[in-house]
């Protein structure tokens, strides 16, 4: 009789490993909530995870409570499926709960990045969990948390306009390079983890869901898709993307991808490729979109 | 499609593991058995439980082993494993009027009501390396002192009273006890952030990280504008008994009886300030024995409470003394960040040609 009343009492053994189901209910609430206001910072209370904070322990707390047993699962870091940090956070997530590995960003049903958005355009039912190092856009403007989430809650942007105008009176452009500020859906500035400036036009009115997840800062927020994000940026100062006139991948001669420099031959950085390897390797094989028309203008 | 070609890093990885492992397991050494890490190095696995927030000698005595002496690692173990057990339920509040007490000093008063207890403290130890010769592997070189208790070496059961109640009896300091007992903020279920009441700012401190806070509090208390003196009116250490609420029966039972430092503090309030009259009053509470903690976190508590926003005092308080925290984001910078260099590179370049070509 005690024994079954204290078995209730506990309730569900835990899953062995990582998290707890209950705590994954909070993470999942606090993604809904996200998803309901569009770029606002959801507080939750994020847990420790089996990997040091800033390592990606926020995704990681969003991207287990969201997998399960039949789901496929997509791990990048930099856009690379075999860095360390990816299959580290893969063989984790796949030992917990027994999802299916997944490199082809077509077939994922989760994609859990770092500093990425796979240049295949996501599409209706995915789930993009970016891994946020500092969640906060306007930390670089005031410090007073107080005062940037009054900011946030009346919409004052005003010293955000201001920040980027003296960027440009005193440099000519505007620096901010990965991470660039949004504006969601017409309403609360966000920073979109720090991916390149490259995948900032991705998120807008994307087809799949974005959930961004900063674990040491406990935020979580997210773009539901067909929603619109406008980089932050003026009437006479078009927003510019990471663009190096004449350089092409090496590998699939894209031009139209993002790209990273490599040693040459002479040890000098001078050649380029593919920072997504999954769509590399597939415009190799004449597996993935063709080649858009070369960039030319500095835009997009 | 075959995961061959992403086969790389898991490899890379497995071997860095294999290389831990073979220093952890190697060796010629005996292994270390929990009971010699929890009987012979308390200290460090005290300070584990209370940055790991969590009381449980044997598994940080095990984080101290896995991490190889790395405290901060063994914190983050403990904390990570906090995460996979479900959160049952809360203790009912623990008074630590009933803490019986194995230490207490007062240096606030030469002869405090309930008397001084020095206790085991190698405070007057002399600080010289004992360089006496090492026995056979096993052996103790020392003999365990075996001398008489001596009669002070025990507070009377009745040391309860408190110097804090002598004073506030006095009109001398603030009454800061909450009289409506709101449930306390735990900031493992909603963050710690400006505008969280003091429970909040007490639970942060008390899983900060040792070093940081002895640092905010060297750097803070100390500057100008805190010039008044700070004299702690009590520092203590002893059992706390920590009771739950009988899920079967409904009546308190004890589950546990944690060791735990506590430390009260004042000052004046700091001149040239109007109301001189009273003092100012921090409190702190940490798991086992880790007095500077204790001491740094009563100063801090006394001073967000005076002063929170000047240096911002309160924000840093919640969210910059976190170990896990701190050392996790520090040691981030070691992860591959080539995709937003690149990014970086190509702005410091386009300012380059903005500004025609020179540096």
């Amino acid at each position: 009789m005690n024994d079954q009343l204290t078995a209730r009492l506990a309730g569900p053994p835990p899953q062995p490993g990582i998290f707890d189901e209950l705590s994954k209910r909070e993470i999942r609430r606090a993604m809904l909530s996200g998803i309901a206001i569009p770029g606002y910072q959801v507080p939750f209370g994020s847990r420790e995870m089996p990997v040091a904070r800033g390592w990606g322990s926020g995704g990681l707390q969003a991207t287990l409570s969201l997998v399960g047993e039949d789901s496929r699962l997509k791990v990048i870091d930099q856009g690379e499926d075999a860095g360390v940090n990816a299959s580290n956070l893969r063989r984790l997530v796949v030992s917990h709960v027994g999802c299916e590995e997944e490199t082809d960003t077509r077939h994922a049903d989760i994609i859990q990045s770092r500093h990425r958005i796979p240049e295949q355009p996501l599409r209706d039912g995915q789930v993009l969990v970016l891994q946020v190092p500092g969640a906060e856009p306007l930390a670089g403007i005031v410090r007073d948390m107080d005062e940037q989430r009054r900011m946030h809650a009346e919409a004052d942007y005003a010293k955000m306009w201001v920040r980027l105008y003296e960027d440009v009176v005193h440099n000519g452009l505007i620096t901010a390079a990965a991470g660039y500020p949004v504006l969601v859906e017409g309403r609360y500035i966000m920073t979109p983890s720090p991916i390149p400036r490259w995948d900032v036009p991705k998120l807008d009115r994307s087809e799949a869901i974005t959930v961004l997840s900063a674990g040491r800062e406990k935020r979580i927020f997210a773009v539901p898709p067909h929603t619109s994000v406008v980089p932050l940026t003026f009437e006479d100062r078009p927003f510019e993307v990471e663009h190096t006139p004449g350089a092409a991948c090496r590998l699939c001669g894209s031009a139209d991808t993002y790209i990273v420099q490599e040693p040459a031959a002479d040890g000098r950085f001078t050649t380029w490729v593919c920072s997504d390897t999954d769509f590399c390797r597939r415009r190799r094989t004449g597996d993935a979109p063709a080649p858009a028309q070369p960039v030319q203008g500095e835009t997009a | 499609m075959g995961y061959s070609g992403v086969r790389g890093g898991q490899e890379a990885i497995e071997a860095a593991e294999r290389l831990v492992e073979r220093a952890r397991f190697g060796g010629h050494s005996r292994w270390l058995e929990l009971d010699q890490i929890t009987e012979r190095l308390g200290p460090a696995v005290d300070r584990v439980m209370g940055e790991g927030g969590l009381w449980a000698p044997h598994l940080a005595a095990r984080a101290v082993r896995q991490s190889q002496g790395d405290l901060l690692e063994a914190a983050q173990l403990l904390r990570a494993h906090r995460s996979t057990l479900p959160r049952l339920g809360y203790s009912l509040p623990a008074d630590t009027a009933e803490l019986p007490a194995v230490r207490r000093v007062a240096p606030a008063h030469r002869n405090p009501p309930g008397g001084q207890l020095l206790g085991r403290s190698a405070d007057f130890t002399p600080r010289l390396l004992d360089l006496g010769p090492e026995g056979p592997a096993g052996a103790h070189t020392c003999e365990v002192p075996n001398g008489p208790d001596l009669p002070h070496d025990r507070l009377p059961e009745s040391a309860g009273s408190d110097p804090e109640a002598v004073l506030r009896d006095a009109g001398l300091l603030p009454d800061r006890r909450n009289t409506d007992d709101p449930e306390p903020y735990d900031i493992t279920r909603a963050p710690a952030r400006p505008g969280t009441p003091r429970s909040a700012r007490l639970s942060a401190m008390a899983r900060a990280e040792t070093g940081s806070l002895t640092h905010l509090w060297y750097t803070c208390g100390r500057s100008p504008r805190h010039q008044s003196p700070e004299i702690p009116l009590e520092l203590r250490r002893g059992r706390l008994p920590l009771r739950v609420t009988h899920p079967h029966t409904g009546r308190p039972v004890t589950v546990a009886a944690v060791q735990v430092t506590e430390a009260r503090t004042v000052r004046p309030i700091a001149r040239p300030r109007p109301d001189g009259t009273r003092f100012d009053l921090g409190y702190g509470l940490c798991f086992g024995e880790n007095e500077p903690k204790a001491l740094a976190m009563a100063g801090l508590d006394l001073l967000v409470h005076r002063d929170p926003h000047t240096d911002r005092l309160e924000q840093k308080v919640l969210i910059a003394l976190d170990g896990p925290e701190a050392s996790g984001f520090l040691e981030h910078l070691k992860l591959p960040h080539y995709v937003d260099f690149r990014s970086t590179m190509e702005r410091v370049q386009a300012v380059r040609a903005a500004a025609g070509g020179r540096a």
